[in-house]
């Protein structure tokens, strides 16, 4: 397998405030990435670092074993940005048209008219004469125009409606199963899960977790019930619990780590066990995730 | 190669649907033209001299307002709007973006002129030898690239309003002082004094130079390039500062 992606010591300081700090990760050919964090987290800095868009404050960004800025770099990705612009006083036609001369090998105008999923009435129309949704899909075509082997999303579905967004991810399933390496990011704990193969978690600027998804999710909807038991506590059986994930103690505390805290307490009580001073908290990392939308409202 | 010369083509393309272009650099110019030539009694000795010498300044004005205004505003429309960012990202080298929109700009100048010169013939039956005709229109090409630098330094510019706001300032106050309205004899003296340092009276003087049978001076070549020197070494210094984030 190919390194596609490598960061070393990443970091990014703005007027003296870290935005960026110290972040490492190497994504493998194939890899469907997702960032997730929070709003503010760095995640948009750190994509602009990797597109060579902004200079890292120190540290070191290769693509295909590249600096980013090459040429031969450039024909091999394709970006959708955060903040979605296309040239104005243009057609799309013209548009899709003029991003297929930059590349060397790109997609057929067939093809790119087929990836906008727009109408031929729509395609006539000027960019600016188009709704937000619809100039979302323009510029995913224009990030494909290359043919890409890597892609930068950063956060794709803002903005569109549940079907848009559907039709979006079975766009990008078919991407990864063309064996393309796929980068996006996102505030959707849901989206991570549902698309990604891996998902790194960003937090405050920094790399708090980086894992395939179900390890993410446990650690970020994990919670804890603690109490002080009176006499010798039936360890064992808690364990066995499905949704039990790790009992243990510290301080002169039970601690029973869990996703259903309700069903721990009900357990407790109708076990009769001797307890006191019981506490239910949060888990480590969804303390700092209180902001990261778990499920994505319907809209 | 073949991607530069698109990108000029869709320059064009753009500039030409845009409908303020059309209306400050094609229509007003020549309705001026109209008025101070036809309308108004300017009370000129030499009536055939003055239609020359105001089709000169009147494509001037033209040009001039199209390189600073045109230019400038569209570059920082087209950064705030992420656009310049995005075809960074692209193969598309900087420089090609960049090269594009001067040639764009210039094609569409030399469009200007020639629509502006043959009003000028049909309005007043203006008349010319060709090579006159054809030494006027270089002159106004090749010495508009001083505006075009200045466009670039206003699309240095963070917001859009300011931008347009002012190079409408800098176009206006350029073309009075520049004698590109009425002539700069009737200015008053300190007026006179300022513009004769400003560029656009030089932009003038070459072209009303060519009408009266006399190559550009040397002084307005030379004041010409300095200030194209100035804004070039101006706007990349900017540039750098800006990118330096
Ligand atoms: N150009 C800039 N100048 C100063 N500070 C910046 C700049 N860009 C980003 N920041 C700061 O860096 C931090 C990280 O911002 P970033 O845009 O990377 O977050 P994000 O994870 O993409 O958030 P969001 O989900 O809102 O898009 C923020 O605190 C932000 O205020
Ligand atoms: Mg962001």
């Amino acid at each position: 397998m190919e390194t596609i992606v490598e960061i070393t010591n990443l970091s990014k300081e703005f007027k003296g405030k870290k935005a960026v700090e110290d972040v490492s990760f190497s994504i493998q050919s194939g890899e469907v990435v997702a960032i997730l964090g929070p709003n503010g987290a760095g995640k948009s800095t750190s994509i602009l670092m990797m597109l060579g868009l902004l200079h890292p404050s120190s540290g070191e960004v290769s693509l295909f074993n590249q600096r980013p800025q090459e040429q031969k770099v450039r024909e091999r990705i394709g970006v959708m940005l955060q903040q979605v612009s296309l040239m104005d006083a243009l057609k799309v036609k013209e548009v899709l048209a003029l991003f297929r001369t930059y590349y060397p090998n790109p997609l057929s105008m067939e093809e790119l008219i087929r990836l906008t999923g727009l109408q031929e009435s729509e395609l006539n129309k000027r960019t600016e004469k188009l709704s937000g949704g619809q100039k979302r899909r323009v510029s995913f075509a224009l990030a494909m125009a290359g043919n890409p082997d890597l892609v930068f999303f950063d956060e794709p579905t803002v903005g569109m409606d549940s079907t848009a967004r559907k039709e979006f991810w079975a766009r990008v399933r078919q991407l990864a199963d063309a064996g393309k390496t796929v980068l996006f990011s996102t505030h959707y704990l849901q989206e991570a899960d549902d698309v990604a193969t891996r998902i790194l978690l960003f937090n405050e600027g920094k790399l708090v977790a980086d894992g395939c998804p179900s390890t993410i999710k446990q650690q970020l909807l994990k919670k804890t019930v603690s109490f002080k038991a009176g006499g010798d506590f039936p360890k064992e059986r808690f364990l066995t619990m499905t949704h039990v994930s790790d009992v243990y103690e510290e301080k002169g505390r039970v601690v029973i780590q869990t996703e259903d805290t309700d069903h721990v307490l009900a357990s407790l009580f109708t076990e009769g066990t001797p307890v006191s001073d019981i506490s239910i908290d949060k888990g480590r990392l969804e303390d700092a995730f209180e902001q990261l939308t778990v499920e994505q409202g319907v809209s | 190669m073949k991607m530069l010369l698109n990108e000029c083509k869709i320059e064009i393309i753009r500039i030409f649907r845009n409908p303020y272009f059309v209306f400050w650099s094609l229509f007003m110019p020549i309705v001026f033209y109209f008025i101070f030539t036809k309308v108004v009694n300017t009370g000129v000795d030499d009536q055939d001299l003055w239609n020359k010498h105001f089709l000169m300044s009147i494509a001037i004005f033209s040009v001039m307002g199209s390189a600073i205004m045109t230019l400038g505003i569209r570059m920082v429309q087209e950064r705030n709007e992420g656009w310049t960012t995005w075809i960074k990202v692209t193969p598309l080298p900087s420089s090609s973006y960049f090269i594009s929109k001067m040639i764009g700009q210039s094609a569409v100048h030399l469009f200007s002129i020639a629509v502006i010169f043959m009003a000028g013939i049909i309005v007043n039956g203006v008349s010319m030898s060709f090579v006159e005709w054809l030494s006027c229109a270089a002159w106004i090409l090749i010495a508009s690239f001083p505006f075009l630098a200045l466009g670039v330094l206003v699309g240095t510019m963070k917001r859009v309003d300011t931008a347009s706001g002012v190079s409408n300032i800098l176009y206006l106050a350029l073309a009075i002082t520049g004698g590109l309205w009425m002539p700069m004899e009737i200015l008053p003296k300190t007026i006179q004094q300022i513009g004769s340092w400003l560029p656009a009276y030089h932009y003038g003087n070459g072209a009303w130079g060519i009408i009266r049978g006399q190559f550009p001076e040397f002084k307005s070549i030379a004041i010409l390039t300095v200030y194209l020197l100035l804004f070039m070494v101006l706007s990349i210094y900017i540039r750098r500062k800006q990118e330096a984030v």
